[in-house]
């Protein structure tokens, strides 16, 4: 997970750990569901090691639950550089690109078999994820990220249907 | 000027684009404006010779008859004449000479006459003018001209006169008398068919024909009570109708007077009619072709709306637009008005031939200014009004729209769509592809009520004529009824070329319907049941009115006469114009309902 | 039980030189109570293999049994018999009457079959109910939007209780919120039990069947069994990686 994730969500105001929890749990729903529960703690901790983050104390007992997370001024210039920064996830299409060259080239595998393999693989996942969309709420904000899994999914069939094509083509010409 | 220029291209190239609409556009229009110049141009067909015979022979003024009581009584007394001739306004009069009716034999042939006895000199007033032969002599009967044509007779011939053997003297020619077969009867005597409830009297004569004897001849041969027949002249001729009015008895035993224009009305009878029969029937089928052309127009209108988008798009304001769509309608009209003047001045001589009994020529069929005028008004008429709300609806429409051809949505009529709910498949389809072009059903009940009106007029003018006497196929009460008929013949064929334009353009307007209907399971004899009977509805409320309408019609037109056509006759024609309706929508129909519904239904995606 | 069972089943146009096979020998069997989806690129013939499955087009050769029956040789008026009690169509371009409200256009093939004025009305206030649309009974369609019409027109498909389904790229012209709507449609009446045919080319659709078939160049060249899981988790999926 994304430091500055964590960061921007202190921007609005100091809060617990478990708030910032419950926070991204409502943002990514049933995705959120399957998160590690100490993660953000770690991530927590990594971040006032980096000095964007202090703690305070609060007077009750002294649990990670009640410490209560604040931005540094370094914090709040690194989340206002991280809101403007358009970097993008990187995608990861040579890896499978080239097991299909390297499959046909050794003779080791059909790549078409490889493409429908991986293809049935990701339409499971596109039923996943669009049963997944299906049950939120019109407008909810989990719904929302679902439905970019979906269309990520949808591209990646598309490019795999390609795939099998130039691959047919490919063997009846050799 | 450029502009104008330009509108007159594009409604040329609008025209030429489809030559077999502009030809059917420009037959509707023609068919009544030929119809109308022949009505127009034909005059003085017999009120010309009427008054040249007037003229040469004489003629009176007032023609009074004094004739027996057919129920007994005294005989007429001359006398009761002399006194009408002592009356103010009379400068001269002729007679009073007698009259008898009798039977004449022409070989095989028996025919009923009225004899007039004359004097051998030429009197004052009524000079039958000889036209063959001489005139009355002992012995000798000088025939009325169209009488003798009419039965054959010529100068010499043999006939016998109510029992007697006389010569045919000579054939003349009278303005006193309507020729025969409409003789002014001087004596009882029954024209043509009695009417009910009407018993002739006994020893009226049957239609009779005019002949003149001597006077010792005609006492002699009389078997019955004689007639007498003065002919009187006015101080002023155009004083003869009020003269009737102040002096004339309808009694037997008093004097009967009869005008001069009582006369000319009769002798001119059937010209007028013809006449009121071609403007009737040139209206008629003007009616009819507003419906042909607005069904035409408006079906094109539909297939143009995007080149009027295009038009839009490129430019034009919606002015231009609508005067490019009203300049084709308009182009077509004028040729039309062209063809129909020319067409009708060329035919008009055949109904202007010579008529018999009279002398002279008839009027020359001629052109006047405005003949010409009514006719282009007309036709011009006819196209602006079929064309005006199609080309309105068609530059109003936004560009867009116009572009993707969603310019004319179909209507809904929610309360019919209800009322097709509770009727079978083929009803129901039926009634709602009427209610998706409401104006189009107008149209089409329009066109079938002008057609039948039309029609039943005819039949009633036709039940009339029946009545009529036809010694000779070759009058002209034959004549009127061939234009009778050449009329409603193109009325019914303009009705028809309009039913089937109109299915068509219900079947291309409702394609989609169509095929979606039968995606969801109608089939193909469903369909096309549903598409007759959306024409034959409207046919049967255009039949019923139409019915009426031309009863009405005949009425309006000749409202002395009005024979019913038999009943039999008006209730088989309602059915029989939605059979025929039905006749001919059913080939379009059949090949609509039986298209593939894929590539109907993928048409929708293209 | 098999609903649909096609044997060879060709569709050409044109002959000698320019003959195209739109459909190539092809053999489909579909299950009672089955979802199949029918993929491939544009022109593979899978629409035109839909409208002869439903009788919207006549086939060159092959059989095809509907039902226990066989309908290929069938005349144009069984056909439309066909389509009233075992077919229900649902169209990419919707095809609903402009001029009828959506009640209407639900009870059409209804009063077609016969039904009575009051069966049908209450027949398609039900459907109407079932996909969500109550309160648009009364709408034409122009008000309606592309979802809200694709809805109505499976309401409309499934009228008369028709065996089969068969909808034709059924959210080809909906946005991407429309299409969830249909999906969800779809998925009921599946869970219902009906058997339905799609043709797509959307991987969404066809994510939701049991069983997806490749088409290409008029012939089937794939068959894919989508029952089962998937192998990684959503959270992966979104790139939520440790």
């Amino acid at each position: 997970m994304q430091q500055e994730v964590v960061l921007a969500l202190l921007a609005k105001e100091p809060s617990h750990g478990y708030e910032i929890r419950a926070r991204l749990r409502s943002a990514l729903g049933p995705i959120g569901d399957a998160m590690n529960a100490g993660q953000v703690y770690v991530v927590l901790t990594r971040l006032e090691k980096a000095g964007l983050v202090t703690t305070e104390s609060t007077t009750t007992k002294d649990s990670s639950d009640r410490k209560t997370y604040v931005l540094t001024p370094k914090g709040q210039q690194r989340v206002a550089e991280w809101l403007t920064e358009v970097s993008w996830p990187r995608p990861d299409l040579a890896e499978f690109h080239l097991k299909l060259v390297a499959a046909a080239a050794a003779g080791l595998a059909d790549p078409l078999s490889i493409v429908d393999t991986q293809r049935r693989e990701l339409l499971r996942r596109l039923r996943d994820a669009q049963r997944a969309a299906m049950a939120e709420e019109d407008g909810a904000e989990a719904g929302l990220l679902l439905e970019g899994i979906v269309l990520r999914l949808q591209a990646d069939l598309r490019w795999l249907e390609a795939c099998a094509r130039s691959w047919t083509t490919r063997r009846s010409t050799t | 000027m450029g502009r104008l220029l330009l509108i007159v291209r594009l409604a040329a190239r609008d025209l030429l684009r489809r030559p077999a609409e502009a030809a059917l556009l420009l037959l509707a229009i023609a068919a009544a404006t030929t119809t109308l110049t022949v009505g127009l141009t034909i005059h003085g067909v017999a009120s010309d010779p009427y008054a040249n015979t007037r003229e040469v022979t004489a003629g009176p003024d007032v023609v009074a008859t004094i004739l027996p009581d057919p129920e007994g009584g005294a005989d007429p007394d001359p006398a009761a004449l002399e006194s009408i001739a002592a009356a103010d306004g009379v400068t001269d009069h002729s007679g009073p000479f007698p009259v008898a009716g009798a039977a004449l034999e022409l070989g095989e042939r028996t025919m009923d006459v009225q004899a007039i006895g004359r004097d051998a000199e030429p009197a004052d007033v009524d000079r039958p003018a000889v036209t063959d032969g001489d005139w009355v002599r002992d012995g000798g009967i000088v025939v009325e001209a169209a009488f003798a044509e009419a039965a054959g007779l010529h100068v010499g011939d043999p006939v016998t006169l109510a029992g007697r053997e006389f010569e045919v003297a000579g054939i003349a020619v009278t303005a006193a008398l309507v020729p025969y077969p409409w003789t002014s009867c001087l004596v009882h005597c029954m024209l043509g068919e009695a009417p009910e409830g009407m018993r002739p009297a006994d020893g009226a004569l049957h239609d009779p024909g005019t002949v003149w004897l001597t006077v010792a001849d005609v006492e002699e041969i009389a078997s019955a009570p004689l007639s007498y027949v003065m002919n009187l002249k006015l101080a002023d001729p155009d004083d003869a109708q009020a003269f009737v009015l102040a002096h004339g008895e309808e009694r037997p035993g008093l004097p009967n007077l009869l005008s001069w224009n009582h006369t000319l009305e009769q002798v001119t009878h059937l010209e007028r009619n013809t006449q009121r029969l071609l403007t009737t029937g040139g209206t008629l089928l003007g009616i009819l072709a507003v419906a042909s052309v607005a069904v035409l127009v408006g079906g094109r209108m539909a297939d143009q709306t995007q080149r009027v988008g295009l038009l839009k798009a490129a430019g034009a304001t919606p002015g231009l637009v609508a005067a490019v769509l009203l300049a084709a309608s308009v182009t077509v009209a004028l040729l039309a008005s062209a063809v129909g003047l020319v067409a009708g001045r060329l035919t008009a001589p055949l109904f202007t031939e010579r008529a018999p009994g009279l002398l002279g020529a008839a009027g020359e069929p001629a052109l006047t200014a405005s003949a010409v005028a009514i006719v282009t008004a007309v036709a011009l008429g006819v196209a602006v009004v079929a064309t005006l709300v199609p080309a309105v609806r068609a530059a109003r429409t936004s560009t867009v729209a116009a572009l993707n051809d969603a310019a004319r949505p179909p209507r809904r009529i929610g309360w019919l769509i209800a009322l097709s709910t509770r009727l079978p498949p083929a009803l129901l389809i039926a009634l709602r592809l009427a209610g998706r072009r409401p104006r189009r059903v107008v149209l089409s009940v329009a066109s079938v009520t002008v057609t039948v009106s039309g029609v039943v007029a005819a039949m009633a003018a036709n039940a009339q004529l029946a009545g009529q006497p036809l010694v000779d196929a070759d009058t002209e009460t034959q004549r009127l009824s061939d234009v009778l008929l050449v009329i409603t013949v193109m009325l019914i064929a303009l009705a028809a070329v309009n039913a089937v334009v109109v299915t068509w353009a219900t079947v291309l307007d409702a394609r989609h319907a169509s095929a979606v209907t039968r995606a969801l399971g109608a089939t193909p004899a469903q369909l096309s049941a549903g598409l007759s009977l959306a024409q034959m509805l409207p046919a049967f409320a255009g039949a019923l009115l139409g019915v009426g309408g031309g009863l009405a019609l005949y009425t309006a037109i000749d409202p002395d006469e009005v024979p019913m056509p038999s009943t039999w006759s008006l209730v088989v024609l309602v059915p029989g114009v939605v059979i025929a309706v039905a006749a001919l929508t059913a080939i379009p129909a059949l090949l609509a309902a039986r298209r593939p519904v894929a590539p109907s239904l993928q048409a929708e995606l293209a | 039980m098999s609903i649909l069972s096609t044997r060879g089943l060709t569709k050409s146009y044109g002959d000698g030189e320019s003959l195209v096979r739109a459909v190539d020998g092809v053999d489909l069997e579909v299950e009672s109570g089955e979802t199949v989806a029918i993929m491939g690129p544009s022109g593979c013939g899978k629409s035109t293999l839909l409208h002869l499955v439903g009788g919207l087009d006549r086939a060159s050769g092959g059989e095809i049994h509907l039902a226990g029956r066989r309908v290929d040789q069938l005349t144009e008026r069984a056909l439309a018999r066909l389509r009233r009690t075992d077919v229900g169509f649902v169209f990419q371009a919707f095809h609903l009457m402009d001029e009828l409200t959506a009640l209407e256009n639900v009870e059409l093939p209804a009063l077609l079959a016969g039904h009575s004025p009051r069966a049908a009305k209450a027949r398609a206030a039900e459907l109407l109910d079932r996909v969500g649309l109550t309160t648009k009974a009364g709408a034409l369609p122009t008000t309606l939007s592309g979802g809200q019409r694709q809805r109505v027109a499976v309401a409309r498909a499934l009228s008369n209780e028709p065996v089969l389904v068969l909808a034709d790229e059924p959210t080809g012209n909906l946005d991407s919120a429309a299409t969830l709507d249909v999906l969800r449609l779809f998925e009921d009446l599946h869970d219902a039990g009906q058997t339905l045919v799609i043709v797509t080319h959307d991987e969404r659709i066809a994510a939701t069947a049991d069983r997806l078939i490749t088409m290409r160049d008029g012939a089937f060249v794939d068959e894919t069994r989508l029952t089962g899981g998937s192998t990684g988790n959503l959270g992966a999926l979104a790139g939520l990686e440790g």
